[in-house]
Order: C-alpha cells, then structure tokens, then sequence
C-alpha cells in the first residue's frame, strides 16, 4: 500500500461553492407563491391537554393554514418503538412537544398566530432524572407503553424503553478472586451535535404527490416516515436534499417533513419552514444522551482483566426515534476493545421528559469511552502500572475473543496505541500543569445495502447517480474515486447526481459511518458493469478477447499493448446505453455466541470490521481557574485502507475537535423540570478555530477482509470517540484529581481540585 | 419586524430622527443578534449612523483620546496610542466576540448596551473617561459612571446620540490590564473580569484604579481593593489583599454560565491577575495584548 500522502488528492465538488458562499441550502429554495411555517411547542414538560382552540389564531390576517392532531391520520411512528405522534394530542412529553403548526405569509405573522392558539393543560410532574424514573412508583412517561407496536427484540418494561446485558462467566466470583478491583461512578450530560445550518423543509404538493426539499441525513428514511404518518404510498412522496450544512447525526431519520407537508396539504400552497438557532436545539428528537456509568473491574498483578461489572442509565428522552438500540452499544462500549474474561454488563434507556435522544456522531461511545478510558487509568494506578503498558497488556489482537465470543480477525489497535504514543512524545518530561493522556476506543463498521447507478455520457464523462447522502464529510463527494479506478479514467471525469429519492437507488443515508463502507461498494459494482460493457465493446473493434483488455488512462487497451487501444469517448459517443448498476453483497455480520443471559440482542453483539482508535493529547491546565487547553493530539486510527486521504484526515480534524468540546465546554445545562438553559451558542460552547490544536494523524491501515471498498472500513464517527476519555486521562495527570461529570468544565474542574 | 430604517448622512438628520422617535444602530452585532434570539424585539424604527464620518475619528491630543462612538473594537485595540498608554482598554477591546464583532461592533455600541459584562465598560471606568452625548436641543458631558445605570440601561435621553468617549490619559509610570476568565479563545463573554490601572512612582503605587466586571449588576470600582494597594510597593501580599478586596466587594449570580461560589473564587484570581499585569506593565515589562489569552495557566 502506498503512503496515503501519495494517494490521490480528490478536491470534492461542493466545496468552492461551499466557501464563496454561492451553494444553496434548503433555506436558500423558493417555491412561487410560498408560505412560512411556525410550530406551537408545548409549554409543559409533562401535561395532560384538555383543549386546543386555535380560533383566535385562524382570525389573524395572513393566516393560511393551522394544522393539529386532528388533520392528520392517527399514527403513532417511531424507529424501534412507535411512540409518538406528529402532533400531539392527549398529553405532552417533552418542552417542544409540537402541539400545532402554523402556515402564513410571513414568518411574523405565522409566529404570532401560533402564540395566540390556546391550549388548556392539566401540567403534571416532570420527570427528568433517568435514574428517578426507574424507581417504583415514579409516574409511567407512557401509561401505554405496553400496546405500542416496537421490535420485537427490544426488552422494554415501564420507563425502560431499551435494556440490554452481556453476560459471560461469573463476574462476581472472578472479582472475588481479583487482586485488585477498582470501582468507578461517571456522569455524562447530553450535549448536541449543532449543524451549523439549522434544519429547513420545504413542502409543495403537485396533486396527490408532494416534494419536500428537507435539510435530512437520511432522504429515504424522511420519505418513510412522512408515508407513513400522513397515510400515503412512498411512491408520492419525493425527498430531495439541496446542500446540506453539516449533521453529524442530528439530521438522521424522519423529522419535520411531514407536518410541513400537512401543512402545505391543507393551505394548498408551498410552505417554508426554517428553524432558529433555539429550535435547532431543542426541538429535534436528536440530542447525545446523558449516561450515569458505573464500572467495576477487578485484575490480576499482570494487569489481566479478569471481571468488569457495568450498570449504565442513559437519557432517552420523551420518546424512541431512531434511538432505540442505544443500550447495547452503550453496553458494547463499556467493554471497549479489551479482551476480558467475565463481563456483567446491564444497560438501560430510560424515558424521561426530556428532550429525545438520538444519534450524534458516534451516539453512547464518547461518554462511555470517556469513562471506562478514565477507569482503565484508575486501574493502572491501582495495578502500578503505567496506563499505556496496561493497554498494551489488555487491548485486542487477531484472534482475540469478545465476551459475546466473537472471535476478531486482523485488528489494528495495539499499533494504534504505540504510534499515538510515539506521536505525542509519552513520557516526555513536560512542565508543570502540563500533561499526556491516552484513550483507545472503538466503533462498529455497518454492512446495510445501497445502491448506485453509473452512467457513462456521450462525452465520454460518467454520472454516479446514488441514493447517498453528503452530509457534509465528503463521503459521497469521495465516490468518483472509487469509479475511476475501476474504469481507468479520472475521478474529475464525474459528475454526482444524488440526494433525491425518484433519482438514486435506495441507501439508508448519511449514518453510522457507512457511506463508503457501503455505497462506495455499490458504486464500485455499477463502475464494474460499465468496465464489462467498455471491453465488450472494445474487444469487437479491436478483434481480441475482452479478458486481454484492460481499463486506463480514459481509453480501453490491450494488456502488454497499450498502443493498441479505444478511448472511452468513442465507445461512449457510439453507445447510449452504457449504463451500470451496483449494490454488491453486504457484509455478513460476524458470528458470535453470546450467554444465555444477554438480553436485548439488537445485532450490535458482535462489531463487523470494527474501527479502532487510540487518541493521545497534550493539555495544559490552568489550576487557579481549572480552565483547560489542549495544546497537542495525536490521532491513529485503524478504519483500514484509506481511499480518500484528504477526506479522512478531515474527518479526524472534525471529529477532534468536536471530542474537545464535549470534553470541554459542550453540555446540554438542564433545569431539573425539562427545559434547558442554555439553547444557544453564547452558553452553548463550541469549540473555536482559534481553540484548535494541532492535529497529527496516523493512518494503521489494515486491510478490512469482510469491508468495504478496497479493504475499507469506515472513518466518519471514531474521531470523536476517544477524544474526552483522553484529555480527561491528561487532566488527571495534571492535577492529580479526576473530573467524574463531562463535560470538564472549568468549573469542574477547579471543584475537583479543592 | 422593523417599519422602518432610514440612513442618516449627517448627525443633524440622526438628531431629528432620534427626536422622532428612531433607535439608532450602527455595527449591529448587540441589536440584530438580540433580535433574532428574541431578546429584545427590533425597535419600530431605526436610524443607521453608520456612515457618519465624524463619529469614526480618533483624535489624539497630548492630554486625551477622543474615540468617536462608532470606531470599531479592532480600530481601537489596534491604535498605537490606546495600546500604549491605555492598554487596559486595548486588552478589552481585542478580546469582545470574534474577529467580525470587534471589526463590525463599535465602541459607542458596546457602552450604551450597558452589559454589565461589557469588556470596555471597566478600562474605560478606571481611566476616568466621559462621554458627549449630543440632542439636537445641545451637547453635555457625562463621566462613564454617571452613564451607566444597570444591566441594560443608561441615563441617556432617547433623543441623545453618543459622539465621543473622551480617555484622559494617565501619568508617566502608569500600567494597566483588563482580564477575564475565558473558558473558549475566541466568542467568549465574561464570567469574571477585572481591570486595574496603576501609577508607580519611586517604585510606591500612587494611585490605583481597580474595577470589576460581570461580579455585580453594574460595573463598579472597588474602592477597597485601591485603598490595599495604594502607597504600597505592589508586593505579593498587597496584590492578594487588594484582590481579595474586589472579590469581597462583588455581588457575584450564579446562572448558566458559573456559580456564585466560582464567580467569587474568580474574581480573587482575575483580580490578582490583572493587577499584577497591570504592575508589570508600570515597570515597564511587557505582557502581550490581550493579556486575558496569555494569563491563563501563565502569569502569576
């Protein structure tokens, strides 16, 4: 394999008009004629509605449409559990509940009409604490929980919306029999993921058919849920994406398309509705999870693990989402990528009356890696060891078993480890209040099917045309890559039609890492079907067997003989029909067995092609103030074999620095009855350009034998996975005491160290 | 929604539009922000001041510094004389939002916001600088403390334009710093912060001028904090006590962005900070502006 510097260097297509500000958002479509949308949140975390009376507000001049429960079907939606309804209609769960949505001329006008809707409440007590909800006798977030339609795998029970547990041996007797034990409580609060480009839709109906321009992650899924909850064919419904300004997870899965489309229905006009930069914190049913962790782990002298016992609580909010399998990967992250003999891991999502959770970028690993890393380095101390070498002992290899017996193949976490190291200089001497930590983590490859057309134009240029999402990280603008090596031509010599679901095949969208991983494979297949046509073709002009042919330089050519050859312009300027199609076989998830004590077995047990990652940073922390600065970090991931440098390395860019404000100055400030305090972003603390640091990259590239393109893995979510698990390894070095809630505000931890 | 904006081209039109009943604006960066986030509404009418070519000026002369109410943060922090001799305020002004609010947000803006957590209010405070606030009945002189009435609020007439705030400036042997607690590098508003302006003469502080800011709900002098530092030779043990003075004098919240407990425990460390910078900078030591970035895990 070639240094990933000497790759390819693939400048993506959106990107100039990115930067000059020429691109088009879904806030930057109009459609003639119209109209803006406001939703009427709820007022109450928790509340009974007895009345809704929208009179006064359909009376305001420029008032087209109000929509409510009872303008659409009565359909409960939800990815693993059907929870909730588009409005509501008996009671509200959660502060931005939408109770009615409001279409006028001006968004003005539409806002004030939907303050002047009248809702009689019964408020009832919020609950907010997950822990206080799985107490007997705290009131039932949903009394019906037990009719709602969920899978069939998911171990719900009251307010447990989720449950899953990994069982192997006796952990008890073995930590028992341990020399050491060390026990750990951690506490994560929910944060967000903050596009940018707060979300948009725009719906406009043409018949009985609507198109919706929506800000989505996940076109296919938005088309889905909007069938579904108006009650009309997939096939009506057409979702097309414009630029997207950036997801990270918030953007997955259906979410306002349908009520805008209600609302367009009913006012027979286009309607716009654009969120504030308040409502795109706390109307989403997406936000990372808060998690109260406890670990216990017991080893022996050599630092072999021998027992971990785990109880995990994390926040699922009001309703499901897409959120559902969220305690099993919690559970698979608190054993990380360790080999450990006996494991009792119980993971539970609970609902409260807080704001859902849904996937963020890499959703339960950031929180749970941040405190198992820092327990690993409570046990390291524990053990005298140094954390490094307890890693070393403890992480991985090829043929590693799991605790739910998946036996791993090639894995490349321990040079992980040593090159992070290496990179960060550990055991350097430093000056005072200064400090390395080191973190390793994991994250799951996804195999799901996708599909890609390649065209071939008359030009002798090539469409993809995909059901692929872009957003924002460069995956679907890294695809021509992919097809120009599989048909010899240059990856410039294509254009990219995706992002519209009467277009592309079918893709589950810009989720999980999985683009390349997946679509990339697809693209690679229909780039395949076109190659066999080119020598087809090629071999009856050039009279000679098509396998003797090969693909390179944008003609078809003898092998041994390139002068013999056919430029693919000509065949494609003779031919109209060269068209490919792809989706290539999915990945099978790799076997495992786990014990019969495992509960919840979502498919998440076993980690198909896992990504691995080791993170070392460089901080120096202010004592006085507790305010801390990350001066260095070094990243080396093992995601395989890397197709698009560029896009990776800006991948682990992002993904650091997005670690560091969730270390650092990101956490959702809630109030204790369901609101939270700081919806914006003045107390809402990104990280800055100006609070980057700098940022090595190592690229371990072990070739993925059940993977993606090329021996791929995926690189979108691990960069933000071991980033606060590291710096708080760093921080505790520093100041010889642990910060046990993220994020380590300076507040935190100057009270950790009185 | 605003009805209107109109665009005034001389400070005669502004006057007549303010007596009309107009708000003026000119960076924009407090009252559209403020409008967006639904703060505060947008004013029914609006008068730009923006292309008042009087009002950007930065008159020199050897006893003051005029800065017209609408030069820029950037311009300000940027001039040879405020960095030199008004340092203080060059630390504020360096340091209020990000590159485009300092180079769009202007110093006129930013006083007659009246934040208590104002970067340019304590500098600005201590150096004793006054304002002309103009009407088209007259002109009259206020010193900053007089202006500043609350969170939110000044003794301004709503027919009065900010012109110019008027900074005498300090002695030979004089230094200054502002600082404050930042928790990010750049976007950052304060949680605590702190300004001291000394006189050294013969190595004795002889006068010093030591305010707080985001500790109380108006930025305020501490007259006890002065009092422990004045007539002493700017030793360790003064600078605590004079620090330890302002936190004892601050009424600090606890909300969002702090507890009152960290606020106090802050403003000792701030306080502390900024005079020692301050005193640095008297004798004639260099310490980079904005001083808050470099203070932070660095000077003592």
């Amino acid at each position: 394999m070639t240094a990933t510097a000497q790759r390819p260097r693939l400048i993506r297509q959106d990107g100039r008009e990115k930067v000059t500000g020429a691109g088009r958002y879904t806030a930057d479509v109009v459609a003639a004629g119209q109209l803006h949308a406001r939703f009427r949140y709820s007022d109450h975390a928790r509340a009974r509605i007895l009345r809704i009376d929208t009179s006064r507000a359909r009376e305001l001049a420029g008032v087209l449409a109000i929509v409510t429960h009872e303008d659409v079907p009565d359909v409960l939606y939800g990815q693993m559990v059907k929870d909730r309804r588009l409005f509501a209609r008996e009671e509200v769960r959660f502060d931005s509940d939408v109770i009615a949505a409001v279409a006028a001329t001006t968004p003005e006008i539409a806002q004030a009409a939907a303050e002047l809707i009248q809702v009689d409440y019964e408020p009832l007590e919020a609950v907010c604490d997950p822990e206080l909800a799985l107490e007997p006798g705290t009131p039932l977030i949903h009394e019906r929980w037990a009719s709602y339609e969920a899978d069939e795998t998911m171990e719900r029970d009251g307010n447990v919306l989720g449950r899953s547990t990994i069982v192997r041996g006796d952990a008890t007797a073995a930590m028992a029999g341990a020399d050491v034990v060390v026990s750990s409580r951690y506490e994560a609060d929910g944060a967000h993921g903050v596009p940018i480009e707060p979300r948009a839709v725009l719906a406009q109906w043409q018949g009985d058919r609507v198109t919706i321009w929506s800000s989505t992650q996940t076109p296919f899924a938005a088309r889905s849920g909007v069938a579904l909850t108006l009650g009309i064919p997939e096939s009506h419904v057409r979702i097309i994406v414009p630029l997207l300004g950036g997801g990270f997870g918030s953007k997955c899965d259906f979410h306002f398309e349908a009520h805008v489309a209600a609302l367009a229905r009913k006012a027979g006009r286009p309607v716009r509705l654009v969120f504030s930069r308040r409502e795109e914190f706390v109307a989403p049913d997406h936000r990372r999870e808060s998690i109260a962790i406890e670990l216990q782990t017991g080893a022996r002298r050599d630092g072999t693990l021998v027992a971990r016992r785990a109880r995990l609580v994390l926040d699922a909010g009001a309703y499901c989402g897409e959120g559902g399998f969220f305690a099993q990967l919690a559970a698979m992250h608190a054993i990380g990528p360790y080999v450990i003999e006996n494991v009792d891991i119980d993971s539970r999502l609970v609902y409260t009356n807080n704001q859902p959770s849904g996937s963020i970028r890499a959703p339960t690993a950031p929180q749970t890696c941040w405190a198992v890393e820092q327990h690993m380095d409570e046990l390291a101390a524990a053990l005298e060891l140094d954390p490094v070498e307890l890693r070393r002992r403890t992480l991985i290899e090829e043929g590693s078993e799991s605790p739910t017996r998946q036996v791993f193949g090639p894995v490349g976490i321990r040079h992980t480890l040593e090159r992070a190291a290496q990179m960060i200089g550990y055991g350097q001497p430093l000056p005072e209040n200064e400090a390395i930590g080191v973190a390793c983590g994991w994250w799951p490859s996804f195999g799901m099917p996708s599909g890609a057309y390649v065209k071939l134009n008359g030009d002798g240029t090539a469409t993809i045309v995909t059901g692929a999402q872009e957003n924002g990280s460069g995956a679907v603008m890294g695809l021509p890559l992919i097809a120009a090596q599989v048909l010899g031509m240059r990856p410039e010599d294509f254009s990219i039609l995706c992002q519209d679901t009467d277009a592309g095949p079918y893709d589950s969208g810009s989720s999980g890492s999985q683009t390349t991983f997946n679509n990339g494979r697809a693209v690679a297949e229909a780039a395949g079907e076109v190659a066999q046509r080119l020598r087809e073709l090629a071999a009856e002009q050039l009279e000679i067997d098509p396998l003797d042919l090969e693909l390179a330089g944008g003609e078809v050519r003898v092998k041994g003989s390139p002068d013999r050859s056919v430029a693919i312009s000509e065949l494609a300027a003779a031919d109209a029909e060269i068209l490919g199609k792809g989706s290539g076989a999915v990945p099978e998830q790799p076997a495992c067995s786990p014990d019969s004590g495992c509960l919840g077995r979502l498919g998440m047990e076993s980690f198909l092609e896992p990504q691995l990652i080791t993170h070392a940073v460089h901080v120096r922390v202010d004592p006085e103030t507790g305010v801390v600065r990350v001066l260095r970090v070094a990243a080396a991931h093992d995601s395989g074999t890397i197709i698009n440098p560029i896009g990776a390395n800006g991948q682990v860019h992002g993904g650091v620095v997005m670690g560091i404000g969730q270390a650092l100055t990101e956490g959702m400030a809630l109030d204790g009855h369901g609101h939270q305090r700081n919806p914006h972003l003045l107390d809402y603390k990104l990280q800055t350009a100006a609070d980057a640091p700098r940022i090595e990259i190592a690229w371990i590239e072990t070739p993925a034998v059940n993977g993606g393109p090329n021996g791929s893995k995926g690189v979108g979510e691990p960069p933000s996975v071991p980033t606060p698990g590291a710096i708080a390894n760093a921080i505790a070095r520093a100041t010889g005491r642990r910060v046990h809630r993220l994020p380590m505000t300076p507040e935190r931890v100057w009270e950790a160290g009185r | 929604m605003s009805a209107s904006l109109a665009t005034a081209s001389t400070v005669e039109q502004a006057l007549a539009q303010l007596a009309a009943g107009a708000r003026p604006v000119a960076g924009g960066t407090d009252l559209v922000v403020g409008a967006r986030q639904g703060k505060a509404p947008l004013p029914e009418r609006l008068v730009a001041i923006h292309r008042l070519a009087e009002l950007s000026e930065i008159r020199e002369s050897s006893t003051e510094v005029a800065l017209g109410a609408l030069v820029s943060h950037r311009r300000c922090s940027e001039s040879g004389t405020v960095r030199d001799r008004l340092t203080a305020l060059a630390d504020a002004c360096a340091i209020v939002g990000s590159i485009a609010t300092r180079t769009t947000g202007t110093l006129g803006g930013n006083l007659m916001n009246a934040s208590p957590a104002m970067e340019t209010g304590g500098p600005l405070l201590c150096f004793g600088a006054s304002v002309t606030l103009r009407s088209a009945a007259g002109s009259r002189s206020l010193g900053i403390d007089e202006l500043l009435a609350g969170p939110g609020r000044t003794t301004a007439a709503s027919d009065e334009l900010l012109e110019a705030v008027s900074v005498p400036l300090p002695p030979a042997g004089t230094g200054s710093c502002y600082a404050r607690l930042e928790y990010r590098r750049q976007m950052e508003i304060a949680i605590a912060g702190a300004t001291a302006v000394v006189t050294l003469a013969n190595g004795e502080v002889t006068d010093a001028r030591i305010a707080m800011t985001a500790l109380s709900p108006a930025i305020g002098r501490a007259g006890e904090a002065e009092a422990a530092l004045i007539g002493s030779g700017g030793e360790p043990d003064a600078i605590r006590r004079a620090a330890q003075a302002l936190a004892a004098a601050a009424s600090p919240i606890s909300d969002v962005r702090a507890s009152a407990s960290y606020r106090r425990a802050m403003a000792v460390v701030i306080g502390r900070r900024a005079i020692e910078a301050a005193l640095a900078r008297a004798r004639g030591e260099w310490v980079p502006v904005p001083a808050s970035t470099a203070l932070h895990g660095g000077v003592r």
